[in-house]
Formats: structure tokens, C-alpha cells, sequence
């Protein structure tokens, strides 16, 4: 995964909301269940956010520590893209 | 509590124009002609939508022999459903590619019978492969998510590696290799197809080898044959807890094989509303959950990881589908997959399906 190009879902991918509130990440023939901090983090990838500006953003918005967030997305983000998940 | 359905898998029309002698499509085929219109399909997504089901797969037969597949797809994408299109790929030109993506197609698995044309006609029964690889071309070019998909039999199991090169070659991003299931016209030619163990063993080999190098680039999902285990594979999930199937006539089964269990009567969507038939059926209901095991599931500490295993298998090999999968080392009935197994040297001949 490259950290500074603009991160987008790969392609078959989406984000679904559900009626009970719990937020999935469908892929080809499969469902992932995201726990609140996944789902947050993978609502900002847009095609044109890098992993920095995710980082940046997660911190901003949810108060924690820089290093535990990086760490934590960069972990969950490398599973996904290696899986195709993301480009 | 009555879990919630995730998964539904249209068979929109057991037509095909292929015979492949290891489709698990049954064998009475002509059972399934009333097919539902388009109106009923329809109320089917939304039913299913309302019940929980986040992901339709639309499959057959061949589905894009059906016209108002794009409308389905279209129907469903409205339902905020993902949308999968399992297909053999030789009528999926650029105009039904379009329509198809324009409803909201969200990905497409295409199937090969080999890597190279002798082999891959004589499984299909007619010349496609030629066409499939045009095909396979166009689709990984568009904005939709391809697998290529290999069903492994005997036959072909020893050009395991050229359908990975092949993969490889046509940059496919996810490619599915399964081990044939013996269920429908595959379980009738089961002698036939069954691979010889030195077949299995090589192919776990040539995978394990393959996934380390294209990490990152493709993933490989291997079914094994159960048939070589010492353990059941967990079918459905679990009967009735997540996946359901309705057939091309409405008839609506908790496993895509399931019509073969005589003993059980299974409801029409023409006749009761869809979440009554999951939520309270006695077709599903009767092995849900792990109430209904028998020894020596029931005391098990992988009942609730393989779920007692496949009830059509113990059905097919057992005769009781409240028993064991005879496939599990620790059926009383293994021997049945033993047998069936073990005899897989000899030469039988195949029998084509019906179109």
C-alpha cells in the first residue's frame, strides 16, 4: 500500500449501513463486520484521502494518540489492500 | 432466536447451453420449467432485502438466459443488495455488459471447464473456451470485481498450474478453484469425477506454492475435496443461519442441494410469504442449530465449527439427513465416502448433462 497516493475501495467493494447500526464492508462473495473505529476509518476513503489525511483525521475526530491510531489503520488498511479491498 | 438470512442465491433457470458432467443441478430438471416471472423475482429481492440479506448471488442453469436479468440485478441494487452474477460467461457480449453494469452489478464470476480448449470443450460439451477467454478480456477491463472460476475433477486436476497461469496471464484479481461437490448430475457421475489422492495431494501443494508468490496480486480460494478430510466442511455455515436458495420454480432451500432429501417438504415462495419459510418452515427448521444432532455430533466440540457437516451428503451416502456427514472419520456411515473414494482409479464413463 502506498501511503501518500489517494486511497480508494477496490473495486466490488462497499460500505453498507445497517438498519441496527452495524456497518459491513461487502466484498465479492463475502461480508466483513466492522467494529466502530474500521468502519470510521473506511467512511473516509474517498479516492482522493491519502493514508496521512485518514490518520489526521481519525485522531482529530476521535482523541487518540497519533502513534495507536497509525498503528492500528496502517495494520488494518495493509489486510485489506492485500486482499484487494482497496487500491 | 431465528438467526438472520445474509445471503440468497437466485437460481433464476436451471437452462443451460453447457453439459458439464459435474453440475449440481438436479438431475429432474424438467421439475423446474414454471419458472417465476419477473413480478415474482422481484418480490423475492424485496422480501429478502426486508428479512436481512445484504448479498443476492443470481445463478441458474445460466442466468443470462434469462431477458430480464438486468431488470432483476436493477430490482436488487434498489435494495440496497449486493449484487454477484455467477455465470458461464458465452452470452455476456458488451450490450448485456453495459446493461448489466448500468443496473448495478457489483461483481461477476465467470467459470472455465480447463485452461486449454480440447479439454475444456469436451467438459462443457461444446466449443466455448475460445469465446470464455473473450469474454474473461472484457469483463476484467470494465469497473466491476471478476473471479475466474475452475471446478477441479479429475480431468482437469492435473492442469491445476496452467489455470493459475492462466489467472496470472488475464491479471485476474481473485481466482476460486473448487474441488467438485457431489451433488445433482455431479453425485450421478461421482465415480467418474472423483479425483485419484495423488491428484489432491499435488494440488495442495500447487496452491500453498501459488499463494505465497502472488500475494497481494490475486487471492486463491480452494474448496477442498471433502471427500480427502478427516473432518466435514461447515455447509451453509450452518443450516438455515445465514444462506438460503430459491430455485427457478420458488421453491426455497436452505442449501443449493437440498431438493435431493426426499424426506423433507420444501415451501414455494408462490405460497408463503419468504421470512415465515426461514423463521419457521419445518424445512428449516428441522437442522438448525445443533438441538437436532445425533451422537457423535452432539457431544462434538466442532459441532459448532463444522455444524454436523452436509445434510444432503448424509442424505445421499447415509440415507437419513439427521445423520452425520458421512464424510466426518467419525460417521459410523464413512465408509460409504471411503469406498467411494479409495475406488477413484477406475475408468468410468461420464455421463453429459441435459441442456
Amino acid at each position: 500500500m502506498n501511503r501518500e497516493a489517494p486511497l480508494a475501495l477496490g473495486k466490488g467493494v462497499k460500505l453498507r449501513h445497517d438498519r441496527d447500526g452495524s456497518v459491513m464492508l461487502l466484498v465479492p462473495e463475502g461480508a466483513l463486520m466492522l467494529n466502530a473505529s474500521a468502519a470510521a476509518a473506511l467512511e473516509l476513503v474517498d479516492g482522493q484521502r491519502t493514508f496521512d489525511d485518514i490518520v489526521g483525521l481519525v485522531v482529530e475526530r476521535f482523541e487518540v494518540a497519533a502513534e495507536i491510531a497509525r498503528a492500528e489503520l496502517d495494520e488494518l488498511f495493509a489486510r485489506l489492500a492485500e486482499r484487494g479491498f482497496l487500491r | 432466536m431465528i438467526p438472520r438470512p445474509l445471503s440468497l442465491l437466485c437460481e433464476l433457470t436451471y437452462r443451460c447451453n453447457l453439459q458439464c458432467p459435474y453440475c449440481y443441478n438436479p438431475v429432474r430438471l424438467r421439475d423446474y420449467a414454471d419458472e417465476l416471472s419477473t413480478p415474482q423475482w422481484e418480490s423475492v429481492l424485496a422480501q429478502a432485502a426486508d428479512a436481512g440479506v445484504v448479498q443476492v448471488h443470481f445463478s441458474g442453469g445460466e442466468p443470462t438466459l434469462r431477458r430480464d436479468l438486468p431488470e432483476l440485478v436493477s430490482a436488487a441494487s434498489r435494495q440496497e443488495l449486493y449484487t454477484n452474477l455467477i455465470t458461464q460467461g458465452t452470452f455476456l457480449d458488451d450490450l448485456l455488459l453495459d446493461r448489466l453494469l448500468a443496473a448495478g452489478l457489483d461483481h461477476v464470476q465467470i467459470s472455465i471447464q480447463a485452461p486449454e480448449a480440447e479439454v475444456a470443450d469436451r467438459i462443457a460439451g461444446t466449443v466455448v473456451h475460445e469465446k470464455k477467454l473473450e469474454v474473461l478480456e472484457r469483463v476484467r477491463r470494465r469497473d466491476v470485481a471478476l473471479t475466474l472460476n475452475c471446478v477441479l475433477h479429475r480431468f482437469n486436476h492435473d492442469a491445476l498450474e496452467k489455470v493459475i497461469a492462466l489467472a496470472e496471464r488475464l491479471e485476474i484479481r481473485r481466482l476460486e478453484l473448487a474441488n467438485v461437490q457431489f451433488y445433482g448430475w455431479a453425485y450421478r457421475n461421482r465415480a467418474a469425477l472423483m479425483p485419484t489422492r495423488e491428484q489432491v495431494y499435488h494440488a495442495e501443494a500447487v496452491v500453498i506454492a501459488a499463494r505465497e508468490r502472488l500475494t497481494g496480486r490475486m487471492e486463491i480460494v480452494y474448496v477442498r475435496p471433502d471427500y480427502f478430510d478427516d473432518f466435514p466442511k461447515p455447509c451453509m455455515n450452518g443450516w438455515g443461519r445465514e444462506f438460503m436458495t430459491v430455485t427457478p420454480n420458488g421453491q426455497v432451500l436452505p442449501c443449493p442441494a437440498a431438493a435431493a432429501i426426499e424426506t423433507l417438504k420444501f415451501e414455494n415462495v408462490r405460497d408463503r410469504p419468504l421470512a415465515e419459510i426461514w423463521g419457521e418452515s419445518e424445512s428449516f427448521t428441522r437442522y438448525r442449530g445443533t438441538q437436532w444432532m445425533p451422537e457423535p455430533c452432539r457431544s462434538c466440540e466442532r459441532r459448532e465449527i463444522d455444524w454436523g457437516g452436509c445434510r444432503c451428503q448424509a442424505y445421499l451416502l447415509a440415507g437419513d439427513a439427521g445423520l452425520t456427514d458421512p464424510a466426518c472419520s467419525l460417521s459410523p456411515a464413512h465408509d460409504a465416502v471411503v469406498s467411494l473414494r479409495d475406488g477413484s482409479s477406475q475408468e468410468v464413463a461420464l455421463v453429459a448433462r441435459r441442456a
